[in-house]
């Protein structure tokens, strides 16, 4: 009797423990990409089968609600700058001098040409709090050991994805590969890091790639040449007349 | 022995006789005929008329009959999908016969604002001369400069004119994606404003100059469609296979079968319904006519009996009384025709004009509140025909009622 007891609550405890790491990994794997404030230098280059364009931008943002976007390159789209404040998002266009909020209706179109949608930017869920997280196992990513975490949405979140596998390398929590699925369990798009560098303190992966499965040769490819964590930056600096001096 | 054909005249003589022994019973027997083909070709017309006037208004207002894209344009509706327009190709199609007109088009979807508003729009590159061949956008401008008239181009919807506060002379920004994700971007002045029957188009569209179009959305020398329009949708398939033919495999050719199914889907159910109807047209002209038959049969039947028992063959008199009901079918018939044109004629050139919530549901769709009758000619023949056709059917059966006949009892009164 003591016995089958001391086994119930050793089984018990172990699941507990096994949930906590996998949460505890994704935690860290998270919180290394982010910080209360970050800024980045990235160029993100789109690859469609006929035509493919890099597109620079510098990226202020202030977590989780305020983000900036600089457009630096091509030079016709020089100027041009994203604000995201809360749900909404803004554009100025410098070659007709206008700043246009973004409708409802276009949320779902896509960023710049890219694989990113306007909602990408502004989507709040949480990879923590919107996901059940387990360990799936262990892999190795390029090279890195890595764990395997499947999360699972929980049912009340509103998550569009039926389950994201991620790979987070074992030392380091390098978050080098998510699956995204959908509710069918078909593979959608993959979303992989590469070419780890030290930014500001903090051994990351600097380059990433969106693969969506079902359309072969596309892709949106980000490349990190700057990225500094907890920079000076207020709320105020997220406003309409920011959006018109910001270089 | 008089031959076949003396034998024939002398029926026909003999039933024409018959006929006009008792002149009510034969009106009213060809009435009845006369009735059933007025009443069917009436209702023919009018559906036949309205579904064509359905297909032309939707195809002639917007896709055309056919349209010649870049491959898989009409699924991704990208900019990326777009072809080069070439004039070759133009040339080629303008010149097949029953094409009416080939309208190049650039479409796209924008945001369209003017100051704090915001609207997600169509914006429409268009070449004016052979546009106005198709839709007659000119017919459309309600304030401001036609194309024809020189107009600078860039000519907004009246609702979305409404929704944004602006008119004739005020600017407006388009911003959106252009070919390859290039960002489009532009303050255009309003040249002129638009009035559209369909809501969804009238508080919505933008239409440019292709040249303009494709200098705002970087895509010098595209197109997203070539929309063509035929002289007539019977030409469809022949004219759809020309062009397949004369097309290179990295374009597709769609007709608006394939375009609009949701107006092939409103026709077929709405076929199916006038196929009911016309069903239960039958059957009460089928007993109408029949019932006179019967009527006609029970009267004469001592008529026959005495025939019969002085000598006649039965064949004769069964071919006798065929005879009589082909005379009254046909007359019936011809006459129903002949009064069914001048109708339908009119009705083809001043069509009923509809009110109220059926009139708001066509508009709707898009279509003017409006039923023309269709004069197509197999649809006078075909009825015809039909009618034709049930008149043999009752005729059977005098033939069968003297086929039985019992001359003794006949001459009796007895029914059989």
């Amino acid at each position: 009797m003591r016995c089958t007891l001391s086994l119930f609550l050793l089984a018990t405890f172990c699941s507990v423990l096994h949930a906590q790491s996998a949460r505890e990994i994704v935690r860290r794997a998270n919180d290394l990409m982010r910080g209360s404030s970050t800024y980045a230098e990235i160029a993100m280059t789109i690859t469609k089968p006929e035509w493919s364009r890099t597109v620079g931008m510098k990226v202020w943002a202030l977590e989780p609600d305020y983000a900036l976007v600089y457009v630096t390159a091509p030079a016709r789209d020089k100027g041009t700058v994203t604000l995201k404040r809360k749900s909404e998002v803004w554009n100025w266009l410098p070659s007709v001098q206008r700043v246009i909020k973004i409708p409802p209706s276009m949320m779902l179109q896509s960023w710049m040409g890219s694989d990113f949608t306007n909602d990408d930017l502004v989507r709040q869920s949480s990879i923590l709090d919107d996901y059940t997280h387990g360990i799936d196992g262990v892999d190795t990513v390029e090279g890195h050991p890595c764990w395997r975490i499947v999360l699972t949405p929980k049912p009340e979140a509103g998550v569009v994805w039926g389950k994201l596998v991620l790979w987070v390398s074992r030392p380091g929590y390098l978050e080098l590969r998510t699956d995204f699925y959908d509710e069918d369990g078909t593979l959608v798009k993959s979303f992989i890091g590469s070419n780890i560098t030290t930014f500001d303190g903090r051994t990351l992966p600097s380059r990433f790639e969106m693969i969506p499965v079902n359309e072969p040769g596309k892709k949106t490819v980000l490349e990190y040449h700057r990225l500094s964590f907890n920079v000076s930056l207020y709320q105020s600096f997220f406003s309409e007349q920011n959006m018109k001096r910001v270089r | 022995m008089p031959n076949g054909r003396t034998v024939l005249a002398m029926f026909v003589r003999l039933a024409w006789r018959n006929l006009w022994r008792n002149k009510k019973r034969t009106l009213i027997a060809g009435g009845s005929v006369f009735f059933a083909v007025f009443l069917a070709v009436a209702m023919y017309s009018m559906q036949t008329g309205q579904h064509d006037f359905m297909i032309e208004s939707a195809v002639g207002m917007t896709t055309g009959h056919l349209q010649i894209h870049g491959k898989e344009y009409w699924e991704k509706r990208s900019l990326d999908q777009s072809m080069v327009l070439d004039t070759a190709l133009l040339r080629r199609v303008a010149s097949l016969p029953h094409v009416a007109a080939a309208v190049p088009r650039l479409e796209t979807v924008a945001l369209i604002s003017r100051g704090t508003v915001t609207k997600v729009c169509p914006v429409i590159g268009i070449d004016p001369p052979s546009e106005n061949a198709m839709t007659g956008i000119d017919r459309r401008v309600v304030r401001g400069v036609r194309y024809s008239a020189g107009g600078e181009g860039t000519l907004v919807a009246e609702g979305l004119a409404r929704t944004l506060g602006v008119d004739v002379g005020d600017s407006i920004v388009i911003y959106g994606q252009g070919y390859q994700g290039v960002t489009a971007a532009q303050v255009i002045r309003i040249g002129g404003i638009l009035h559209f029957a369909i809501p969804d188009l009238n508080n919505s569209l933008v239409s440019l100059r292709l040249p303009d179009a494709q200098d705002l959305l970087s895509a010098p020398g595209r197109i997203t469609a070539l929309a063509i329009l035929l002289d007539s949708d019977g030409a469809l398939d022949e004219t759809a296979d020309a062009i397949r033919a004369m097309a290179d495999s990295e374009l597709e050719v769609m007709t608006w079968r394939e375009m609009m199914p949701e107006l092939l889907q409103a026709i077929a159910a709405d076929n199916g319904a006038t196929v009911i109807m016309l069903l239960i047209l039958y059957v009460v002209i089928g007993f109408g006519v029949f019932g006179t038959v019967m009527m006609m049969t029970a009267e004469r039947t001592r008529e026959f009996g005495v025939s019969i028992a002085l000598g006649m063959k039965r064949r004769h008199m069964m071919a006798v009384t065929v005879i009589e009901s082909m005379i009254i079918g046909m007359l019936g018939a011809c006459a129903g025709i002949i009064t069914s044109v001048p109708v339908t004629f009119y009705f083809h050139r001043f069509p009923i004009r509809l009110g109220g919530d059926y009139a708001k549901a066509m508009l709707a769709y898009g279509l003017e509140p409006i039923i023309p009758f269709s004069v197509e000619p197999m649809i006078f023949i075909g009825q015809g025909l039909v009618v034709l056709a049930i008149g043999a059917i009752s005729a059977l059966y005098p033939v069968l009622v003297l086929r039985r006949l019992e001359p003794v009892g006949a001459m009796r009164g007895a029914r059989r």
